[in-house]
């Protein structure tokens, strides 16, 4: 039997073909609201139930709640708020309005009834989330850009396949549950990743597949910064990957469309939960999850699930420590299994990764498959076709 | 799972068949529940009242019981380390909003268990046929094979 989702059932706020379009008949003449593109992706993720138990954007008592307490203030575990800012461009609003959503080219996204408009109070949300209001996290610059004006309330997401990236591996929770079942799967592991995959994420994958039914790889694809390699590199590196190296019957691949919010430890829950309402039973949590530049000691994305009791949780945290080729033991290891000096370990840096592949070197097969590591060279301009 | 009283507060000419009914509905999603009416006390052998009957929900509640009792004021009796109490008025818990809204409530709080299905069965047919188009399932996958 799969893991119950978060607050115990999938919310279903998603609309398409004929009520979709009701939707818009409704609001289109109306007041309508500007979606930036994480409040898109929140829209989305809301609608297809991977954000269960939110029903909509965060009113203050959530929002506070969850700021503070890490808790929504009806009682579950929730890491991260998921709000919705008030443009200063866009109509004023009150409770009890009803509202479109669009985007920034005016295709509407979805409906909102307002429930709440109300101030944020930025500092302590980025204090408390994400660990700094500095500048330079790009999450704090983000919360530094809004205008501190939160609009809360009930939505329904309007689904337009036509425009979604990677359309085949697009599955919502519901989907993904059913296919666990289909395929027989009780437990199962998610990785959560926003890299393209090395020998090291494939060796904890192995591991952690030793002790579960199943491997969901849920890529992230949305928003991200722009130093990240894009999503479509990295699909493709999986997609080489897999052809070869995992059984095809134990693993399943679909894309997470979230947008990183960079908040590290907090964000390490809000994947987590969020991979439940999936049907994920374990998570893996490697270092540094969700982090970004140094703001976050290592092993912090770990530490986190220690505050909450595993039944608040409802998903068991698989912690990973860095993994890495030794040499003397001629195998992926890390250093809770292995026995000898740095000196016998194949490691290297992102940075030195991403500086060999711009010069045409090829990483060493023991940190990166030779498959993946022409793609990478071939996204970085560099390849054998270029 | 903690154990929970819900109480619920009459009004004259009510009936006992809305408690049966609302156990009914936790009972099928797994609940662990017990329904008091207003006999039971009195089959226990004990004086009836409303006092009576809260004590005797709150020690049943105190072992992980969902307990659903009826009065025509609170109970006047306060939760426990080990179980919560949870008014609703009787007029609300006719009313499919509200009845849903309490139920819900009492789901997110972790005090009873979801309803059954993750996904409804209505649905599942369409998605499997999905997982095969898109190569997820080959023909012959079944749930639960």
């Amino acid at each position: 039997m799969l893991v119950s989702p978060h607050g115990g059932r999938l919310t279903d706020r998603q609309c398409e073909g004929k009520k979709a379009e009701e939707i818009i008949r409704q609001v289109e003449k109306g007041i309508l609201l500007t979606l930036n593109a994480r409040e898109k992706n929140d829209l989305e993720m809301i609608g297809n139930g991977a954000m269960s138990p939110l029903e909509g954007f965060m009113c203050r008592d959530d929002y506070m709640s969850v700021i503070d307490l890490m808790h929504l203030s009806s009682g579950p575990v929730w890491s991260l708020p998921v709000v919705f800012s008030g443009k200063p461009d866009d109509p004023e609003v009150s409770k009890g309005d009803h509202v479109g959503l669009r985007d920034e080219d005016g295709l509407i996204w979805g409906d909102m009834e307002i429930e709440d408009v109300f101030n944020a109070d930025l500092v302590a949300e980025a204090e408390n989330t994400l660990g700094t209001a500095d500048d330079s996290h790009p999450g704090a610059a983000y919360l530094n850009s809004l205008s501190g004006t939160y609009i809360g309330g009930k939505v329904r997401s309007i689904r337009r396949r036509e425009s979604e990236s990677f359309q085949n591996y697009r599955l919502d929770p519901k989907e993904t549950r059913v296919l666990f079942r289909a395929r027989g799967w009780n437990t199962v592991v998610a990785f959560q990743t926003r890299n393209p995959i090395h020998r090291a994420h494939e060796y904890i994958q192995k591991c952690a597949m030793e002790i579960v039914d199943g491997l969901l790889l849920h890529p992230l694809v949305g928003e991200t910064q722009s130093g990240d390699i894009p999503a479509d590199v990295r699909m493709h590196c999986y997609e080489e990957i897999l052809k070869d190296y995992y059984p095809s019957t134990r693993v399943a691949m679909s894309v997470f469309p979230a947008a990183m919010r960079y908040a590290g430890p907090r964000e390490a829950v809000f994947h987590a939960i969020l991979r439940k309402n999936y049907g994920c039973s374990h998570f893996i949590v490697g270092r540094d999850h969700a982090g970004v530049g140094n703001f976050y000691g290592t092993y912090d994305a770990q530490k986190i699930f220690d505050r909450f009791d595993q039944d608040q949780l409802g998903i068991v945290p698989l912690k990973f420590e860095h993994a890495f080729f030794c040499e003397k033991c001629g195998g992926m290891a890390t250093l809770k299994t292995c026995a000898h000096g740095s000196e016998h370990h194949v490691f290297l840096s992102g940075k030195k990764v991403r500086a060999m592949l711009i010069e045409g070197k090829m990483p060493p097969p023991e940190f990166t498959r030779p498959e993946i590591a022409q793609i990478l060279m071939e996204a970085a301009g560099n390849g054998e076709d270029n | 799972m903690k154990g929970l009283i819900i109480w619920i507060r009459t009004e004259a000419g009510s009936k006992e068949s809305i408690l049966d009914e609302l156990g009914s509905e936790i009972e099928d999603r797994g609940g662990k529940v017990e329904v008091f009416h207003s006999e039971t006390i009195a089959n226990l052998g004990m004086e009836e009242n409303e006092r009576a009957k809260a004590a005797a929900c709150a020690m049943l509640a105190n072992h992980g019981v969902i307990v659903i009792a009826s009065g025509s004021k609170s109970p006047g009796i306060t939760a426990g380390k080990n179980f919560e109490i949870r008014e609703i008025g009787e007029s609300d818990l006719c009313r499919t909003n509200a009845h849903d809204t309490f139920m819900r409530n009492l789901e997110l709080a972790g005090l009873v268990p979801p309803p059954k299905y993750d996904v409804h069965p209505d649905e599942e047919e369409d998605i499997l046929k999905k997982l095969k188009d898109l190569g997820y399932l080959d023909d012959d996958s079944a749930p639960g094979t």
